[in-house]
């Protein structure tokens, strides 16, 4: 059947990318039925078992008698298709073949609608016919008047643009960090994550030597969505993974806000054993082993097992708040991190250097920002901390192109933002070194004569 | 234990660790407690950083004038590895090869194919984050280079298999009796590689591409990304993915920028015109002092011939010049000095790289089918639980 991460499975969160290149996000219940709209609607047992990146056709026939709830407007039944497996390879090729095509557009000129023969009210009705996409297209192509005097390249793209609006495709994909990021971006719900982009979390990942083995100290304001990229890059979708990485993430709110990591198909388990949060005020001003001690003895097995009732009950509910009380002293005070990773909008000079107190040495730091204003400022402070080593801001882009053979050409639009990072190296200043017995005497400020001899 | 793998506390005899002197200068070293690290500025006694924590910044006085030098030993990286390699080829900087990484969703169930390895960056960065990495050279040089490196790296007894071969001529299939790092037991005759994942750095990718469906994983949706500099091999890179069955095709480029940080000195209009203000005054009285001193020359009938009683009567302005001087001219400033206002500000690296290759991407998935008999099963059991 298939893992999670390569195959379609039940009760998993996928993603489903539309021909209009709109997506959405859906639960694959067993017996299920999802609606896409438009575009139809299909039965999750059919779906089920593909592999993860399946495209798939919706046709009705005879037997197609169920409907289902539209997800949008609500008391607008859709009717459940069956599914045809597509091979993912474009059709356009083969609907244009023994179609004729100009050689340039001298020859069309703009009717507006009167071109196409058909209405907005016979194409409705076709499309109550239950008559298939392509014989949908077919049709609009057929009653076009001037479909004949466009360049093929037009013709393709008009196809393109009909297929868009008329296709019964979808395609199923695993929901990688990458597509739940690219849901949030079509939804327009960008600022959510602070304005990130796929090119700057790739290189925040690299950057911070992200690997599966690693405890990692994490500020995540995105709701989750940074983090969700670090488990995919330490665990890769595995729920059984033996590797022992862990986030620690840390909070300004009294609870944390991690609550995209729902989309993902980590189990609950899975998530409390490799992210632990606790918030500032518990990270700086941790209890001490002695303070819960004298709030909280832990009783032997045994003598737990002899409590009784509410006493049993309190005892047990004390314990837990016990163990959470050791385990922010253990990550707020003896864990040295192998890394920082941030994403906040806290002022990053007073939060990044004293995070960083916890950091091991030699290993990175990363912080991201929507601004490169507010990393500038964190980098003249870090530049004067001895602690940190060669503080940079970078800026990643990803400039996409269109991809039609001699036609190509970078896209004309692309969003703009993405955010910037900050990267640098937690070090161990040395201590003076020891005066030899011939040396000049010391110089009175020690470190600023030290900063300047760096050979830099 | 490869040293890009694990996380290392202490500095210890053996390490390999990189020597930090400034942004382009890290030097790889083996720790070995009778050697010195050696730079101008003075020597660095390797035993004077065994038992430290990584990090550490180590300091010495420098034999001429006395004054603090220091240098810091790191734990090498992939993107530390990066900046300090021997280049034997032109490398895949870290804005691509994070990228290449993040599109191909590399993590620890990747299957990754690398073909050429060069100089060896993007295996390091690879070998990080994925279950095996397959790496094919076809220069039978840096083939050796390569498989040394990775060696002494510690990356062949972790997830790195290299081999010498051109791709493009005779696939990727791994036989007994290849030059590989791969050793082959007796009853194995090649590798069953089932990658999910490549990455082809080479002039042609269209004379490898026919070639994948041999090795690539049958069942789940694999991915491609071929590295080209010039457009001309895209256009024969796309032709090649479309008959071969590839989909989803995206091409694209990544732009890195590196900023500086700086401070830009506050002159106010204020400031500049007070400072205006304050030279026309003092011309002025430059002038009005030559003029009495003209009109004493003509009043003098030569009487005053003593140069000296000549400037008892109009005694030489005192230095005015340092009087208001609001942005230190003429003295040399240090950026941020606290005399001063400063405006924070960045600065683009001086030399960007403005093009480094396309990113071609596309997908595959061999085997498209389910098989009905098992997800019947499955989906009737599961329903009667219900």
């Amino acid at each position: 059947m298939g893992e999670s991460w390569t195959h379609i499975t039940l009760d998993q969160h996928v993603i489903i990318r539309l021909p209009s290149e709109k997506c959405k996000i859906v639960h694959l219940r067993l017996n299920g039925s999802i609606s896409l709209g438009k575009f139809g609607a299909f039965n999750v047992n059919d779906v089920i078992g593909y592999p993860l990146g399946s495209k798939f056709e919706i046709y009705y026939d005879d037997e197609t008698t169920e409907d289902v709830e539209d997800s949008k407007k609500k008391n607008n039944r859709i009717a459940v298709g069956k599914i045809r497996l597509l091979s993912g390879i474009d059709k356009k090729l083969e609907q244009l073949n023994g179609v004729d095509s100009s050689e340039n557009n001298k020859e069309l000129i703009n009717l507006g609608n009167d071109i196409q023969k058909l209405s907005t009210a016979d194409i409705e009705a076709l499309k109550k016919q239950s008559v298939s996409s392509d014989e949908l297209i077919a049709k609009i192509i057929e009653s076009h008047g001037s479909f004949k005097k466009k360049t093929a390249f037009s013709q393709e793209k008009y196809l393109k643009r009909k297929k868009q609006k008329f296709a019964k495709e979808f395609t199923v994909d695993y929901l990688s960090s990458a597509s739940l990021l690219d849901y949030l971006i079509d939804k327009g719900d960008i600022q959510r994550v602070m304005d990130m982009s796929e090119e700057s979390m790739g290189l925040l990942l690299n950057l911070g030597n992200i690997r599966p083995n690693g405890t990692y100290l994490c500020m995540d304001e995105t709701g989750g969505l940074l983090a969700y990229f670090m488990l995919e890059r330490m665990f890769g979708g595995d729920n059984d993974s033996k590797h022992t990485g862990k986030i620690v993430i840390v909070h300004e709110n009294e609870h944390v806000n991690l609550d995209l990591l729902k989309f993902s198909n980590y189990s609950e388990e899975f998530i409390k054993r490799h992210i632990v949060t606790i918030s500032l005020l518990d990270f700086f001003e941790a209890p001490t082993l002695h303070e819960i001690n004298s709030n909280f003895t832990p009783l032997s097995k045994e003598e737990a097992f002899d409590l009784k009732g509410g006493k049993k009950n309190t005892y047990y509910r004390k314990l837990k708040w016990y163990k959470i009380q050791l385990e922010i002293i253990k990550c707020a005070t003896e864990i040295e991190y192998d890394g920082l990773v941030t994403a906040t909008t806290l002022n990053l000079p007073s939060v990044v250097p004293k995070l960083s107190e916890r950091v091991h040495g030699s290993r990175p730091i990363v912080c991201f920002s929507q601004f490169k204003e507010t990393l500038l400022e964190l980098s003249h402070v870090l530049y004067d901390d001895l602690r940190f080593l060669a503080p940079s801001i970078l800026e990643t882009r990803c400039r996409p192109y269109q991809t039609v053979r001699g036609k190509l050409h970078p896209l004309m639009t692309m969003r703009g933002g993405g955010g910037y990072l900050l990267w640098c190296h937690r070090v161990i200043p040395a201590p003076e070194p020891i005066e030899e017995p011939e040396g000049e005497t010391a110089a009175a400020s020690q470190t600023e004569n030290a900063k300047k001899a760096r050979i830099e | 234990m490869s040293y890009f793998t694990e996380y290392k506390d202490v500095i210890q005899e053996g390490d390999l660790a990189l020597i930090w002197i400034s942004r382009d200068n890290i030097k790889p070293i083996t720790i070995d407690v009778t050697a010195t690290f050696n730079t101008r500025y003075g020597s660095f006694p390797h035993k004077d950083m065994i038992g430290k924590k990584y990090g550490s910044q180590i300091a010495i006085r420098t034999k001429t004038n006395k004054k603090f030098a220091f240098i810091h030993v790191l734990q090498p990286t992939p993107e530390l590895w990066t900046l300090s390699l021997p280049h034997r080829t032109q490398i895949v900087y870290t804005p691509d090869s994070s990228y290449i990484m993040q599109r191909l969703n590399c993590g620890p169930s990747s299957t990754v194919i690398e073909a050429g390895t060069g100089s060896g960056s993007f295996s390091h960065a690879f070998a990080r984050s994925v279950k095996q990495l397959y790496t094919f050279e076809f220069h039978p040089v840096r083939y050796e280079q390569a498989l040394k490196e990775f060696k002494d790296h510690g990356l062949l007894e972790e997830n790195v298999i290299i081999t010498q071969r051109d791709v493009c001529a005779n696939g990727f299939t791994i036989k007994k009796g290849d030059l590989t790092s791969v050793t082959f037991s007796d009853t194995e005759e090649s590798v069953d590689i089932g990658a999910n994942a490549i990455f082809l750095d080479l002039p042609s990718p269209w004379d490898a591409i026919p070639h994948l469906d041999e090795v690539i994983s049958h069942n789940e949706k694999v991915g491609l990304c071929c590295f080209s500099p010039c457009i001309e091999q895209v256009d024969k890179t796309l032709e090649v993915l479309e008959k071969f069955g590839w989909t989803n095709v995206e091409m694209v480029e990544i732009q890195g920028k590196q900023y500086e940080s700086r401070r830009q000195m506050v002159r106010t209009l204020d400031d500049a015109m007070e400072r205006l203000k304050d030279i026309k005054k003092r011309k002025l009285e430059g002038v009005e002092r030559r003029k009495r001193q003209l009109e004493n020359l003509e009043n003098d009938d030569g009487n005053i011939e003593d140069e000296e009683e000549k400037k008892i009567l109009e005694p030489q302005p005192l230095t005015e010049k340092t009087k208001y001087n609001p942005f230190g001219k003429g003295s040399r400033i240090r950026e941020g000095d606290s005399n001063y206002e400063w405006k924070q500000v960045t600065k683009m690296e001086t030399e960007v790289k403005s093009h480094t290759s396309y990113l071609t991407f596309a997908f595959k998935t061999m085997n498209k089918t389910r098989n009905e008999e098992k997800v019947g099963i499955l989906l009737a059991s599961l329903s009667k639980k219900k």
